[in-house]
């Protein structure tokens, strides 16, 4: 089994990529794969707790909480957070928070990575 | 190098990918990049399908914009999200979205 | 002990997007990645810009004053400053009419390295030799 890491930087709301990442993620760790994700930029806001999933909008939380139950690391860029205003106590519980060096590192072991960049 | 290039738009150009070799590069279609495997602009087929015969399209994002298996190009190899991940670790070498 | 080589290419326009700025910030962490990882093992970006991703580097920025953010020629020149390998591809130079002295170097800043002005074969051989490709 191999190891993937995705850094995600597109918005949760407006941006189909961040739905791509979450599915290819679970479909990874559902073979049995490693999987890591960064998250920087807009992708960022997505680590907010309490998302309410109305049909016209992607949501991530509950993908976020299936995700990390199957053992995916999830991390957010700190500094890409707390500018869009999302302190360290709303976050969806058990996302890492970290620096970009977090990213790099994970790369570093890893087979495979997707680097999805912003629009 | 077995570069598996992810493209997944339609009308946004790909420059870097026109100027990438063929030999080694495959070609994923995603999101809005699935077009490619389909349409047809004024009877002519995209010129990405040319680009490499190591064609792959998602079929959820086929779905979603209401195309069916029948349309793709015959070129054009259909892989679920499952799929993709093998395409991903046995096809290439590495990785890239454009 | 490990190095892990990794071709950043930049390929799209800066300020309209963060993705392009992003990339050079994410270059820059390469000097604290080894806090993460075992002793001897290093993380090693090349930062490449291609197509309109080469407009946003000129000389003579300043984006503070305007929109109070740092200019990507900032982030250009401290790439420099930490020795990180840049590249500027010579047929988009030509493309765009961007001759080698709107290029910054970091001379004030006491660094070392220049941009290196290449073909865009040879960053094609950069994607090639490292492990992972990162398009920015």
């Amino acid at each position: 089994m191999g190891v993937l890491t995705m850094g995600v930087f597109p918005g949760l709301v407006g941006s189909g990529c961040y739905d791509f990442a979450l599915k290819l993620a679970g479909a990874a760790a559902d073979k049995g794969h490693v999987v890591n994700i960064w998250f920087s930029g807009n992708a960022t806001v997505s680590v907010k707790a309490h998302q309410k999933h109305l049909k016209d909008y992607s949501t991530g939380e509950k993908y976020l909480v299936e995700l990390m139950e199957k053992g995916v690391e999830v991390c957010t860029c700190e500094a890409c957070t707390v500018s869009r205003g999302i302190q360290k106590t709303e976050s969806i519980a058990k996302i890492q928070w970290n620096a970009m060096h977090w990213y790099l590192s994970k790369i570093h072991c890893s087979d495979r990575v997707l680097q999805i960049g912003g629009e | 190098m077995k570069l598996g290039v992810f493209v997944s738009d339609y009308k946004v150009t790909v420059e870097t990918l026109d100027r990438m070799k063929g030999e080694n590069l495959g070609i994923v279609l995603v999101q809005n990049g699935v077009y490619h495997a389909v349409l047809k602009e004024g009877g002519k087929e995209s010129a990405l399908l040319g680009k490499t015969p190591r064609l792959y399209a998602l079929s959820e994002d086929l779905q979603t914009r209401g195309l069916s298996p029948e349309q793709v190009d015959k070129r054009v190899k259909i892989v679920d999200y499952s799929g993709l991940v093998d395409v991903i670790f046995n096809d290439f070498e590495k990785v890239a979205w454009l | 002990m490990a190095d892990v080589k990794c071709a950043f290419i930049v390929q799209r326009p800066q300020y309209k997007g963060e993705t392009s700025r992003l990339a050079l910030t994410h270059a820059l962490s390469y000097q604290t990645v080894e806090v993460l990882l075992e002793d001897g093992d290093t993380v090693t970006p090349s930062l490449c810009f291609v197509g309109e991703g080469l407009l946003g580097i000129s000389k003579g920025q300043n984006a503070m004053a305007p929109y109070g953010i740092n200019s990507s020629e900032m982030h250009a020149k401290n790439c420099l400053l930490v020795d990180l390998d840049v590249y500027v591809c010579k047929e988009d130079m030509e493309r765009f009419g961007i001759t080698e002295n709107q290029l910054p170097d970091a001379d004030d800043m006491g660094a070392e390295k220049k941009i290196n002005i290449v073909p865009f074969a040879q960053i094609e051989k950069i994607m090639e030799e490292a492990k992972h490709v990162l398009f920015f």
